[in-house]
């Protein structure tokens, strides 16, 4: 005889267990994903700390390294803002990665000055605040947060008074440093699943139809990015195969060379 | 008297209607987004850090969107989707670049609430397919958020 806790535990094993059947069956194992490309949505561009995150699961990292706060040049054109906006803020989470309290709260105000100078300034204030409060008490995860606020904020109000473009230049100012703290890193100790995290090639193709979409962003530094991207990609494409060292190792310098681009006045 | 108390039902009853309608027209993706929110809420104390950028839009009932993301080996993911529709059935799942499913076995569908769970075997493009499969409603709004570590 079996006991009725027994009874009941096994019932709702059982249950459960016809629950996720049904729940398997009617999922399909295969979907034909030429059928689904018209479809298919944008991409929603991966913060740094998403590949920060899988790099630091290789192995410890020196992110003190990588830290950078210095104010930089200003600008008065709105695409290098953008572009410098997503880069700065990509800065805030390798700050956050190094634990770096003050580089944190002086990225927090770079971050306000130069969202001041695209007119976006407003949306951010509270976040800025709240960055630099997290960092005093070191609570790195609402930093985090924050940042991650920070950038959404930012590019909302632009997309709502249809700056979309600007908006899709600081998600790109953003991917350019990502990357190239990705590839100093990995160049620094290679290993085939640190290079494999540049497998990005959807939205290296993201970027450069967004950039296609902006002729009348007429600049050198856009100009540049557009090129670098055409040279970026063979590097990362490579379906199944191994992305080599020397691959890394070019895209680092490409990356490094349009991130001084980005920061410095041509 | 009694003409004036029907007077003031059938304005409630009126005014009723007139919220009702106001409710459903300001119904939109982003209350869809507080559901798909609710349905991530206890990941956080788990560790998984919940993105502030979301997809979402509105689907007629059985109708499917697939959604591309770029995904990390090394990190694991759950993708979360909600609608205000309390009476929608929906679901999300993961495939790979090449159409094979790729999610845990995990995922959950609970009314209008729905998840699916990935931990990548490779770093590359993902679909996530979200599908009204059941509505009352003519269009339901929908949102997708996900969240990683």
């Amino acid at each position: 005889m079996i006991p009725f806790a027994r009874y009941l535990k096994l019932s709702a094993l059982l249950a459960s267990g016809l629950i996720l059947c049904a729940h398997g069956a009617e999922t399909p194992q295969h979907i034909d994903v030429k059928q689904l490309s018209k479809k298919v949505e944008d991409v929603v561009v991966p913060l740094p700390n998403e590949v920060f995150g899988a790099l630091n699961k290789l192995g410890s990292i020196n992110w003190k390294e990588y830290v950078r706060s210095d104010k930089g040049s200003n600008f008065t054109e709105r695409p290098r803002i953008a572009l410098l906006l997503g880069t700065v803020i990509a800065d805030g989470f390798i700050a956050v990665q190094a634990e770096d309290a003050p580089a944190v709260k002086e990225i927090g105000q770079r971050v306000q000055t130069l969202a001041r100078g695209i007119g976006v300034e407003r949306s951010i204030t509270q976040h800025a605040k709240a960055i630099t409060e997290a960092a005093d008490k070191r609570k790195w995860e609402n930093v985090r947060q924050e940042l991650d606020r920070t950038q959404n904020s930012v590019q909302q109000a632009m997309n709502e008074v249809h700056d979309e473009k600007l908006s899709q230049l600081v998600s790109l100012g953003g991917w350019l440093r990502g990357t190239e703290v990705l590839t100093a890193v990995v160049t620094k100790h290679f290993s085939t699943e640190g290079a494999e995290l540049l497998h990005q090639p959807d939205l290296l193709v993201y970027f450069q139809t967004r950039l296609q979409a902006m002729p009348e962003f007429d600049l050198a530094i856009i100009r540049d990015i557009r090129g670098a991207l055409v040279e970026v990609k063979p590097l990362i494409d490579v379906g199944r195969a191994h992305i080599s060292s020397e691959s890394v190792k070019k895209i680092n310098d490409i990356t490094t060379r349009l991130d001084n681009g980005i920061v410095t006045r041509e | 008297m009694r003409a004036f108390v029907k007077a003031l039902l059938r304005g409630s009853f009126s005014i009723a209607i007139l919220l009702a309608l106001r409710l459903t027209v300001f119904a939109s993706v982003d209350d869809a987004q507080s559901f798909a929110l609710q349905a991530a809420e206890p990941y956080i104390k788990e560790g998984f850090q919940v993105r502030e950028d979301y997809w979402g839009g509105d689907l007629g009932s059985g109708e499917k969107k697939a959604v591309r993301q770029q995904l990390f080996k090394g990190n694991e993911y759950w993708f979360w989707m909600g609608t205000e529709v309390e009476r929608a059935r929906i679901s999300v799942h993961v495939y790979d670049s090449e159409g094979k499913l790729a999610e845990q076995p995990d995922g959950w569908e609970k009314g209008h609430f729905a998840a699916a769970h990935i931990i990548p075997k490779s770093t590359g493009s993902y679909f996530i397919i979200v599908n009204i499969e059941e509505s009352p409603e003519e269009r339901t709004h929908w949102a997708l958020v996900y969240g990683f570590r």
